[in-house]
This record gives C-alpha cells, sequence and structure tokens, in this order.
C-alpha cells in the first residue's frame, strides 16, 4: 500500500510540470491507438468465429503445419547466414589488418538502402535457370547438382542467399560496435598467458560477442520469417505463412483467415522478442568502462589473413555484380534476352506509371521521419531519465511496432482503420454517437488513406529512434540536466537546450534510418496502398512480381537516389556529420 | 533545429493537403489488363475530356476482392477489363450498377450481359506460351493438350497464375472444368452438365484432380495472369498458360523467336475482357463517360499501340492480323454465367487444397 502511495507521488512529483505530462499522455495514447490496438484486433479476430476455425485447420493441417515449418526453418537458415555474413564483415573490419576496408564497410551498408526485392530479380537474372552466371558459366539449370532433381534458386536455397545478403548489415553494425568496444587489453593478456590468435578467437572474441552474435541472430529470424517480397519472386513451391497471408488478403479478402495466419506468425516472433530482451540482454558480458584503451591487435597472420580477404571480396564482388545488374538491366531493353541500351524503362517509370508515386512515398516518408525521430527520442528520455509506472510497458510496446512482423501490422490496421472508430452513448431514442476515430485506411479514409501509411512508417521507425536514444542517454550524466534544472530553467527547455544537441547524433542517425526503412518498406504497407496514395515499392514489386525486371530496375535506381538526396539533405539540415558514422546500429 | 523540423512538416502536410481539397472532376479506374495498356488508356482519356483520371492496376481476383472489401463507400467508380467470370461474379453479389450504354449497341450480344451490368471491351483465347529454346533441351514438342503439361520432364518448369488473384489462372481452371463435363457427359449422357447446362460436381472434383497433377510440374503461381509469359521469355519455366495475346505481345517486345504460341487441341477456353460501373460509384457521371468512350472504335484502336492485340468488341475497330483468329481455334463451350457463380468457392478451394501442397 505504501509502496504504491510512494509511486503514485514520484508519479505525480515527476509529472507536475504539465507539458511532460501532456507528453506522456500523448506518447501513451500514440503507441495505444497505433501499435497495441491494431495487434490486439488482429489476435481478436483470429481467434473468434470463422478466424478461430481457420486457426483449428491451419494448427492441424499437415498442409499448413508443413509451411510453418518451412517459414521457420527458412528464419533459421537467414538467421545463421546473414550472421555468419556479418559476423565475418565485422571480424575483417576490426581484427584483421587487409587493405580496403572502407571499400568493404561501404559494400556493407548497401543493401540497406534498396528494397529488398531488387536483390531477389537481379538474382534471378545472375542465378536463375536462365541467368547469366548460371548458364554461361555454370553450364547448366542449377546451382549445384545434375538432371530433374538439381537444384536451382528457387525455393529455401535461393530465399536464403538473398535474404542474408539483405539482411546481413543489421548484423554487421552490431558486431562491429562490439567487437570495437573490446578492451584490446583482454587479447593482449590472453597473449601474455600463452595463448595464440586461434586460442584468443575461440575462447576471448567468440564468448565476448554472444550476446551480440545472439542478438543478431534472432533480429534476423524475425525480419526472416516476416519478409513477403522474395518468396513472392523467389519461392517456387516453397510456400511460407507470409504469402499465405498475402493472398488471402489480395486474392480472397479473406480478414478471418489473414488474422488467424497472423497468429501463427505473431507466437514465434513475440517468443523471439521476448527471448532477446530478457534473456540476450541480461547474459550480456560485457562491460564497457568508457572508451577502450590502446589499439586493437590485429590479425597479420597471412594465409588466415588473406583467406579471409578473399572471402570478404568474394561477397563484395557479388553485391556489386547484383547492384550491377540493377543498375545496367534499367538501361537494358530486356536483360539477358536483348541487350540494346534504353531509356524506355526510365521514361516508362517518370513519364506516367511512378511519377505520383514517387512523391507520395518521399512525401510521406518525409512527414513520418521527424515525427518518429522526436518521438523516439522523447520516449527514449521519459524512459531513461524519468520514473513513472508503466515505464518498461511503454518501452516494450514501442519497441513492437519493430519486433512484430510488418505483415501482422499491415492485417491490424486493415481490420482496425478500414472503419471509423465511433463511441455510441445510449441517449434514449436517439444514441450519440461520437467518432473516436475517423476512417484512416483505404481510398475513401482521410486523406486517401495517407494517414494509416505515415503511421506505419512511423511505428516501423520509432523503435530504431528510440533504442539509439537510450543508448545514447544512458551516456549521458544526468548533473548536466539537473544543473540546467536548478539554474531555473523548466524541464522543456532543458530537453531542447541540454538534451537534444547532446544526442544529436543518434537523432541523426535515427532519422535517416528512418528515413529509409519507410522508402524500401513492403510488407506492412502493402495491404493499406489506396488509388490515392500510391507507394514506390509496391508498384516496384508489380513490376518484380510481373517479370519487367527493367521497369523495376529503373524504379530501383530513382528511390535509391532519392534516399541518397535526402540522406545528404537530412545530414545539412540536422547538422554535423558524426552521426553517420555511427551508422544505423539503432537496427536492434 | 525543432522549429526548423517543424516548419518542415507543416509545409509537407500542406502539399499533400491541397490536392487533396482541390476539386477537379476525376475518375478512378479500376484496370485489369497490363499496366501500359492502363497507362496509355487513361492518359487518353483525360486528354479528350480533361477529366482527371487515375488507375490502380488489379488483377482479377484482387479486383474482385477490393470491391467486396469497399461496398459501402467504394474507392473506384469503373472496372475496365479482365475476365467476364469475375464481372459476373461481381453482379451476383450485387456489386455493380445497372447502365444501359448507347454504344453497347454495337457490340455482339454474346459478348454482353444480358441484364446491362457490364459489356465486353474485347475477347482472347488461353494458350500455352512456351520457350522454344528449352523445349528443344527438354526433347519436347510444344504442347498442343492439356495433357502435354502433365509429362514428368516438364516438373518445375510450368508457370500459371494463382486463380484467386488472377482471371487469367481461373478462365484456365474452368476450361478444364469443362473438358472434364464433355468428357463425363461423352461416356454417359447426364453426368457431366445438369438440368441447367452447368458442370456438374463430378466434373469439378475431375477438374481439380487434374490441376492437382499439374501443380506437380508447376514452379510457382503467380499473382497477375500475364506474368507466367515473362517467366517463359526469359527461360525460367518451358511452358507458361496464359492467354495467347500475351503471348503475341511478348513476341513483339523483345521475344520475337524465343517464344511460341500453341493452343490446346482439346478446345480451349477464352476471355470476354468485361468493363462496369461499381455500385455506388462516386464518380457516376465521369464513369459513365468512360464507359461510352471506351465502346468506340478508337479508344478500342490504344490497344494496337501497345501491343495488346485482344480481339475488339466494336466492329468498326480495325483488327491486327497478329490477333487471334477465333475461327481458327477449337474453344470449348465456356458457360461464363456458371464460372461467375462458383468462381468464388472453386478458388477458395483451390487455394486451400492446391496451391499450398509440397510437391513430391
Amino acid at each position: 500500500m505504501s509502496q504504491l502511495r510512494r509511486t503514485l507521488k514520484d508519479f505525480s512529483r515527476t509529472f507536475r510540470d504539465p507539458v511532460l505530462a501532456i507528453g506522456l499522455l500523448i506518447a501513451v495514447l500514440f503507441v495505444f491507438v497505433t501499435i497495441l490496438l491494431p495487434i490486439l484486433s488482429m489476435i481478436a479476430t483470429g481467434i473468434s468465429g470463422e478466424g478461430l476455425t481457420d486457426l483449428q485447420r491451419f494448427v492441424t493441417d499437415p498442409v499448413y503445419l508443413n509451411i510453418l515449418r518451412n517459414t521457420i526453418v527458412l528464419g533459421i537458415t537467414v538467421a545463421i547466414g546473414g550472421t555468419l555474413l556479418g559476423f565475418l564483415f565485422a571480424y575483417v573490419q576490426v581484427k584483421v589488418k587487409v587493405p580496403f576496408k572502407r571499400f568493404m564497410h561501404f559494400m556493407a551498408l548497401i543493401p540497406i538502402i534498396s528494397p529488398p526485392f531488387a536483390l531477389a530479380s537481379a538474382i534471378i537474372l545472375l542465378f536463375g535457370r536462365n541467368g547469366l552466371i548460371t548458364r554461361d558459366i555454370f553450364g547448366s539449370r542449377c546451382l549445384w547438382g545434375e538432371g530433374r532433381g538439381c537444384n536451382d534458386i528457387y525455393g529455401l536455397d535461393g530465399l536464403t542467399l538473398v535474404l542474408s545478403l539483405s539482411l546481413f548489415t543489421v548484423a554487421y553494425m552490431n558486431l562491429k560496435g562490439m567487437l570495437e568496444a573490446l578492451d584490446p587489453a583482454l587479447d593482449e593478456a590472453a597473449t601474455n598467458l600463452g595463448a595464440n590468435k586461434w586460442q584468443i578467437f575461440r575462447t576471448v572474441t567468440v564468448p565476448m560477442l554472444i550476446p551480440g552474435i545472439a542478438g543478431s541472430f534472432l533480429l534476423l529470424f524475425v525480419e526472416a520469417i516476416a519478409d513477403l517480397g522474395n518468396p513472392l519472386v523467389l519461392g517456387g513451391n516453397y510456400e511460407v505463412l507470409a504469402t499465405r497471408i498475402y493472398v488471402s488478403i489480395v486474392g480472397l479478402f479473406d480478414t478471418n483467415a489473414a488474422a488467424a495466419l497472423s497468429i501463427v506468425l505473431l507466437v514465434p516472433s513475440i517468443t523471439v522478442f521476448m527471448v532477446q530482451r530478457y534473456w540476450i540482454n541480461r547474459a550480456s558480458v560485457v562491460s564497457v568502462t568508457g572508451k577502450p584503451t590502446g589499439k586493437p591487435q590485429q590479425i597479420e597472420h597471412p594465409i588466415v589473413k588473406w583467406s579471409l580477404f578473399a572471402l570478404v571480396m568474394a561477397v563484395c564482388l557479388l553485391i556489386i555484380a547484383i547492384y550491377g545488374t540493377i543498375f545496367v538491366g534499367a538501361f537494358t531493353e530486356v536483360f539477358g534476352v536483348n541487350n540494346t541500351l534504353t531509356l524506355e524503362h526510365f521514361d516508362f517509370v517518370i513519364n506516367g506509371y511512378g511519377s505520383e508515386a514517387m512523391a507520395d512515398t518521399t512525401v510521406l516518408s518525409a512527414i513520418a521521419t521527424p515525427i518518429a525521430g522526436l518521438l523516439g527520442i522523447f520516449i527514449a528520455f521519459l524512459v531513461v531519465r524519468k520514473s513513472f509506472p508503466g515505464r518498461a510497458a511503454l518501452d516494450f510496446s514501442t519497441m513492437l511496432g519493430i519486433a512484430l512482423p510488418g505483415t501482422i501490422l499491415g492485417i491490424g490496421y486493415l481490420i482496425v482503420f478500414n472503419n471509423p472508430i465511433e463511441l455510441t452513448l445510449p441517449f434514449g431514442e436517439s444514441p450519440l454517437v461520437i467518432t473516436l476515430i475517423p476512417k484512416l485506411a483505404g481510398g475513401r479514409g482521410l486523406l486517401g488513406g495517407a494517414i494509416a501509411i505515415i503511421l506505419v512508417f512511423i511505428v516501423r521507425s520509432v523503435p530504431a529512434a528510440l533504442r539509439s536514444g537510450v543508448s545514447l542517454l544512458s551516456q549521458i550524466d544526468p548533473a548536466i540536466e539537473e544543473a540546467s534544472i536548478s539554474l531555473g530553467a523548466n524541464n522543456a527547455y532543458t530537453f531542447r537546450r541540454i538534451t537534444l544537441p547532446l544526442i544529436r547524433p543518434a537523432f541523426l542517425s535515427g532519422l535517416m534510418y528512418a528515413f529509409a526503412r519507410s522508402m524500401t518498406t513492403i510488407s506492412a504497407i502493402v495491404f493499406l496502398t489506396t488509388p490515392q496514395t500510391k507507394i514506390m515499392t509496391a508498384q516496384i514489386l508489380n513490376e518484380v512480381e510481373n517479370g519487367r525486371f527493367g521497369n523495376a530496375f529503373a524504379y530501383c535506381v530513382i528511390l535509391i537516389l532519392i534516399v541518397l538526396v535526402s540522406m545528404a539533405i537530412l545530414s545539412v539540415l540536422v547538422g554535423g556529420s558524426s552521426g553517420a558514422s555511427r551508422g544505423l546500429q539503432g537496427g536492434r | 533545429m525543432k522549429k526548423l523540423t517543424f516548419a518542415l512538416s507543416v509545409m509537407l502536410l500542406l502539399v499533400t493537403l491541397v490536392p487533396a481539397f482541390a476539386q477537379a472532376q476525376t475518375l478512378t479506374v479500376l484496370c485489369t489488363p497490363q499496366e501500359d495498356w492502363c497507362v496509355a488508356m487513361t492518359q487518353a482519356f483525360q486528354e479528350q475530356t480533361g477529366i482527371e483520371t487515375s488507375y490502380v492496376r488489379l488483377s482479377s481476383g484482387e479486383a474482385l476482392a477490393r470491391i467486396r472489401a469497399t461496398t459501402d463507400n467504394p474507392e473506384f467508380s469503373v472496372w475496365w477489363g479482365g475476365p467476364a467470370d469475375a464481372f459476373i461474379a461481381a453482379s451476383e453479389e450485387g456489386l455493380l450498377e445497372v447502365y444501359e450504354s448507347e454504344n453497347a449497341a454495337v457490340v455482339d450480344p454474346a459478348y454482353r450481359s444480358t441484364d446491362n451490368t457490364w459489356t465486353g471491351v474485347y475477347v482472347g483465347a488461353l494458350g500455352f506460351c512456351s520457350n522454344v529454346e528449352l523445349l528443344e533441351e527438354l526433347g519436347l514438342e510444344a504442347p498442343n493438350s492439356w495433357d502435354d503439361l502433365l509429362v514428368p520432364e516438364l516438373a518445375g518448369n510450368v508457370a500459371m497464375a494463382h486463380p484467386a488473384t488472377s482471371g487469367t489462372a481461373f478462365t484456365a481452371f474452368w476450361t478444364g472444368v469443362t473438358l472434364q463435363a464433355d468428357a463425363l457427359e461423352a461416356a454417359e449422357a447426364g453426368t457431366g452438365y445438369d438440368e441447367t447446362g452447368a458442370p456438374t460436381q463430378a466434373a469439378i472434383d475431375n477438374a481439380f484432380v487434374y490441376f492437382q497433377a499439374l501443380h506437380q510440374n508447376i514452379l510457382q503461381y503467380t499473382r497477375s495472369g500475364s506474368a507466367p509469359g515473362r517467366m517463359a521469355g526469359t527461360g525460367e519455366v518451358a511452358v507458361s498458360i496464359i492467354f495467347s495475346h500475351d503471348c503475341v505481345k511478348l513476341q513483339l517486345e523483345g521475344f520475337q523467336d524465343v517464344v511460341v504460341n500453341t493452343f490446346p487441341e482439346e478446345g480451349t477456353g477464352y476471355e470476354i475482357g468485361g468493363m462496369a460501373i461499381l455500385r455506388n460509384a462516386p464518380e457516376l457521371e465521369a464513369a459513365q463517360m468512360w464507359y461510352e468512350w471506351a465502346l468506340t472504335a478508337d479508344a478500342q484502336a490504344i490497344s494496337q499501340t501497345v501491343n495488346s492485340l485482344q480481339l475488339p468488341t466494336n466492329p468498326d475497330t480495325p483488327v491486327s492480323e497478329l490477333s487471334v483468329n477465333l475461327s481458327e481455334v477449337l474453344l470449348v463451350d465456356y458457360n461464363f454465367a456458371a464460372a461467375g457463380l462458383n468462381r468464388t468457392a472453386l478458388v477458395e478451394r483451390f487455394d486451400a487444397e492446391v496451391a499450398p501442397t509440397p510437391v513430391e
């Protein structure tokens, strides 16, 4: 009882400042309406009425169990592949003495700024059954094996390759950060005790990185099981849950079945999220005690060094080949069939087909980005600096925006915001109907459904800003802010003049990540595009799905340009380039 | 800095708000044929009428699903193109507006509805579009029978769309139903067709048996009907089941000697590309203008500028010599009404029973 009273007292003291109180209220309301409500409604639809019948079928029918197994197997293979790739790049970057490090770093960052199915289509042109490399170099229709049972790019192997390549950046950034933070003194101590490099690697480096490796593994797992674009293009007959959800909506508009399938997909995602949050973070053995002192020892053994170098370069070469294909494909008639140079794909995309979508997507992302950035930092500020009941819940709910598959969020939005949310007050014969939230999604929704799309953009981007904000704020001594308060400044002034400038780098990287993420997201918004609000990624998927790769590539080239130019503008606007080098660690 | 971001967001918000409030006459078309044809049609209509015309391309099944989901407050006013089966299904559910069109009189009555809910704008026949080089490698002739698609050499080498999303694929499915009904009827009168002339459940079940067998050879089900043709063109699969005009379009657009079009000798299905005004259409007047315009010879001639060589339904439209000659192809007796009625149940069954099963 007294405990409760104390909490309430704390609470009222903290939020006596009206600005802070209103801010908290807005943040809580926002998180509830845009994240919790859609997810809860989706679950409610999936476990009631027809949804429940579907759900029972999905968890008992062997065909659907097989699809669930496929989804999880894909998640595991991609998590292993992507983490290994990320680790390789990070290790070579930090611990091995090789040339061209900046180039490798750049190569590892590229995949984040392009829509993932750009990779899938380029891979088909290179490694497909009639691909440039498969046909002309392997002289076969398959990657390995002979005859009819041979292994081609379609299915699990191709999906693993493409998804690992598109997603390994996150693992790379995580692990690189951790490797850099490792105190070289540990290596030195081990060396002094007589360990060789291999023993150091095995008994010092890897154990210290376990939380990072596990974290990346789980993150990639969730991304992979949620991915929609690649299985649609490259899946062959390898069916996964995300594509099933997609067909049940676009082909049948069966929201019950889609919700039931989403629940099946939700279970592994949320499990992984919990494991990551409550187990990995606790198991962390890395103690950050300020900046590491001394220069890290680097591997110089020629065989080890050059074979690692060759491995990384081979992957870089693959990335160059893929992006080269995208670029060249954008300018050729039909890549591999008729290689005449042409500008007609750009003409088709810019004059008529895509111009509207380019404007819409850019504007909506540009609106969502600063909101997501500010909201993320503000929630980080609340979570780190203020104590109030429900603090952990606020953090947890906000993180759900990225921890859950985009498909689930999209279905949730479709269920909740396709109709106005109304409150009916029973006043006798003429009940009073109050519209709490107008219809946000769909063509006849508010502003042509644009609001729902902006909300999805924000929800998917806030977690990154929140995480980078939290990690930076934890490193800033609260005494600085307290000093400002005791000098007579209020909370808002302190936040604006002291806190924000201190965390500007995180803010900038959060914004950049948010913008790139919004411009390239597909799974959540594919269900929400409307005749009035067209989204580039959905249109690119359309072109890819129809095999008009030239148009798709021209589109991708333009999308990449927009992202790069916007990032440059953002750097200038927010100022200071230090944030850029901190990169996209917020991805966790 | 915060001020700047704020100013920026307000500015951007205005940019999006202003066009939404500027109310010129508009038309939103739900367009089912290939993208470039949609672009050409909407641009031409906009130029001639000054009505700001936009479109969204959705395959038949997707279009039907989308219309169903937004019945009370439709996003579109007119639906143009795609097999009539989907229009009949929509009409049965009361999703279409009755419109007595002046220009529809020129269209052959076989190609329009009796209750003025939809009118045909083009006609096309289903065929097999195959990659010549690949067939040669596999030691096969271009398929000229539905059974040719079942040979084990074609494992993973056939592509078609998903009937739930694509009208092309549903046409293929219903063609299968019709052929099975004919076979049953030939063996014993009254077993293939019921009194109303619709195929029996036994015929439908047999069609599922056929498509279950074909499933073993399918690489993947695409979303849109014409996509499998591209896969044949780029050599990802040997045979695709698509409309023959989509195969000709590929030949005209860079795949001249790459793909070959054949028809099954037992008979093939055909489509009447439909057009309808949606119930509660928000832009009714503009939709009616589109309806009349799309039936003129001038509007129907636009198809040839984008290599879409469907047969026009307005007899005054010049016909390309590359278009299919329906008198030379054996067509099945395609019961559009029954197809439309059964559509939803069949695609749901296909999606539950055929599509997700793993290939051995």
